[in-house]
């Protein structure tokens, strides 16, 4: 027989029990909505967190073994970085980094002076797109500073300031803009300038740099990436962002799991529901499927009512989830919150899925409820 | 069994018997039952409450399975099929008619007539169609095939429950208390229909009654007691007498 039947025979006993149906639809629904918002606010959550921390950052960090020791950025190493497709493209930076003293008269601060081309800064730093007063702008005589240390000595772009080097060299900047790199920490204790100011205070070769940073396409490839470039290139160091910041990523981990627990027991509970609605559904129709049976239908096909009744259920439970998470994430929108959630039409597609499925495995019980009845049972009981 | 199968023979139990429980607590509900049909024979079976009519007409329904004893429909034995070919077997040969109607309410009147048909599933639509409709016209529903089940009056419903049966067209209607719940006027309705078509369409019939004036006007009475098979004679027979 062809499975047309048992599908017109599962339409039926739905629309028989409207109410019955809209509310299992309903349970299904709310939950593949809330299962798509809290994975959906999890991952975006953590994309912010993660881009906060590490956007702006080297995710692979090449230095050499002692810290005051120079890296040679070798072409062999050039055309390792340029080679491997795990390392963003334009995202390699050779910088140098000598430390200065900062004095207006009245207070004083120490401050890690990053040097570097501006393309190639702006590759890891984003300069371009941070700045909150000025331009990016690292030409030779020019500077820019953190935004916390320029609020700290009451610098404005434009200002000209003096610093003392490690070698008691003093350096003369005139303020090209104010960046913002979302971290004060970072903005209070660092500034950008041309990479040959540090070469100067320092005596180093053209090859010679503090560090080679980098981005990756993946940024949790860092800790296998640098374990694998610590064989690759031996005599230097090769520090990963992961390997440098085990608590976020412990942090991330856990909120991770927590999210998979909440999205588990959420998927526990639209099962348990579409169960015992099925199961409930296949003991009122008794009746009407003992009869059938009577009159010649098998127990297979029997058991596709129930079968298609899941399916219908869990396509129509599962689109009302989808609709009502877009309308959770218009509303999301509407508060104020400090970062935005974007859905991933691939999770949105598995969710639905996962909801259809679940649906689907939820009808074993009434499936074997109804292939176990005997039409007799139905006859003689009236 | 099969040695002494003849033309125009339909089914034949030999020895059927049905026992529920064990030991001291069994009940012998039949007691070595056998008996022979032919095609287009209409036939009853009466007998008192519990005696073991409906029981036989269920294992001859292939509705039940006796604990001893075998049932042959046209040559064959049924207890070599499994569920799924007994169920084939149920749908293509032989149709119901029970006490209450059983009629699907999910359903319109042309569904519940069609639906041996769509189980089956080798009738073209427009093919069925028709045979529904028709087999409803035979049974003066004409018009009736939109409406639902429940729109209908216990006779109505019950005609359609018959017309169900036979849309298949069945070699053997089975009956059990068809007119239990019908009025005078209805049970008698239901019988010159079964007549009908037991002449019209050569449908053979297996009615149980407790109504001993119903059984009278069939060709056949098979009168069971106690599980026994105590009289099995032509109303003919009885008339010539």
């Amino acid at each position: 027989m062809k499975p047309v039947l048992p599908l017109r025979i599962a339409w039926r006993f739905l629309k028989s029990s409207p109410g019955q149906s809209a509310l299992i639809i309903a349970g299904i629904g709310v939950g593949i909505a809330t299962q798509i918002f809290v994975g959906s606010l999890i991952v975006s959550l953590q994309d912010n967190l993660l881009n906060t921390t590490i956007g702006s950052a080297a995710h692979v960090t090449i230095k050499a073994l002692k810290e005051s020791d120079p890296v040679r950025y070798s072409p062999e190493m050039q055309k390792l970085f340029a080679s491997d497709p795990r390392v963003k493209p334009d995202t390699v930076a050779p910088v140098r980094s000598v430390s200065a003293l900062f004095s207006n008269g009245t207070d004083s601060s120490s401050l890690g002076v990053l040097g570097g081309k501006l393309d190639e800064l702006n590759g890891i730093y984003k300069l371009d797109s941070r700045m909150i007063s000025g331009k990016a702008s690292i030409g030779p005589g020019e500077i820019i500073l953190g935004k916390e240390f320029a609020e700290k000595f009451g610098i404005a772009t434009g200002d000209t300031i003096s610093m003392k080097f490690a070698n008691n060299q003093t350096g003369s900047f005139k303020v090209a803009g104010i960046f913002d790199l979302g971290s004060a920490q970072f903005n209070l204790r660092n500034a950008f300038v041309d990479g040959a100011v540090p070469q100067n205070v320092l005596g180093w070769g053209n090859d010679q740099y503090s560090s080679i940073q980098m981005q990756l396409v993946q940024p949790y490839d860092s800790a296998k990436v640098a374990q694998q470039w610590s064989q690759q290139l031996p005599g230097v160091s090769v520090l990963d962002w992961q390997g440098q910041n085990a608590d976020l990523l412990a942090g991330l981990t856990a909120q991770s799991v927590s999210s998979y627990m909440i999205q588990g027991f959420v998927l526990v509970a639209i099962a348990l529901g579409i169960a015992s609605t099925l199961a409930i559904a296949a003991v009122q129709k008794t009746r009407q499927i003992g009869i059938l049976k009577a009159m010649g239908l098998g127990d297979q096909p029997a058991g596709q009512v129930f079968l298609f009744q899941a399916a219908i259920l869990g396509v129509a439970g599962s689109v009302t989830g989808v609709l009502s998470s877009i309308a959770l994430l218009a509303l999301f929108r509407l508060s104020p919150a400090p970062f935005e959630i974007t859905m991933d039409p691939k999770f949105v597609a598995f969710s639905a899925l996962v909801g259809i499925t679940v649906a689907l495995l939820s009808s074993i019980i009434p499936i074997r409820q109804t292939s176990r009845l005997d039409p007799i049972e139905v006859i003689q009981n009236g | 069994m099969a040695d002494s199968w003849s033309e125009g023979t339909l089914l034949v139990a030999d020895d059927l018997g049905k026992v529920y429980g064990e030991g001291d607590a069994a009940t012998h509900a039949l007691r070595g039952i056998s008996l022979t049909m032919c095609e287009g024979e209409f036939a009853a079976i009466v007998g008192q409450s519990g005696s073991g009519k409906s029981t036989l007409l269920n294992m001859l329904g292939l509705l039940d399975t006796p604990t001893t004893g075998t049932v042959h429909y046209q040559g064959r034995d049924v207890a070599e099929l499994d569920k799924t070919g007994r169920a084939k077997l149920r749908n293509g040969l032989i149709g119901f008619v029970f006490q209450f109607h059983y009629l699907l309410p999910e359903f319109s009147v042309l569904e519940n007539v069609s639906m041996p048909a769509l189980i089956d599933g080798t009738v073209p639509a427009t093919e069925l169609k028709a045979r529904a409709n028709e087999t409803l016209a035979l049974l003066g529903l004409d018009g009736m095939g939109a409406k639902n089940a429940n729109q209908l009056s216990g006779g109505q419903k019950q005609r359609v429950a018959i017309a169900r049966a036979l849309v298949n067209r069945p070699a053997l209607l089975l009956a059990d208390e068809p007119t239990g719940n019908l009025d005078t006027v209805n049970t008698n309705a239901v019988y010159d229909l079964f007549r009908q078509i037991n002449k019209e369409l050569g449908t053979s019939f297996l009615i149980v009654t407790h109504d001993r004036s119903i059984a009278e006007r069939t060709d056949r009475i098979l009168e069971i007691t106690d599980g026994l098979l105590v009289q099995d004679i032509r109303t003919s027979d009885v008339v010539a007498d």
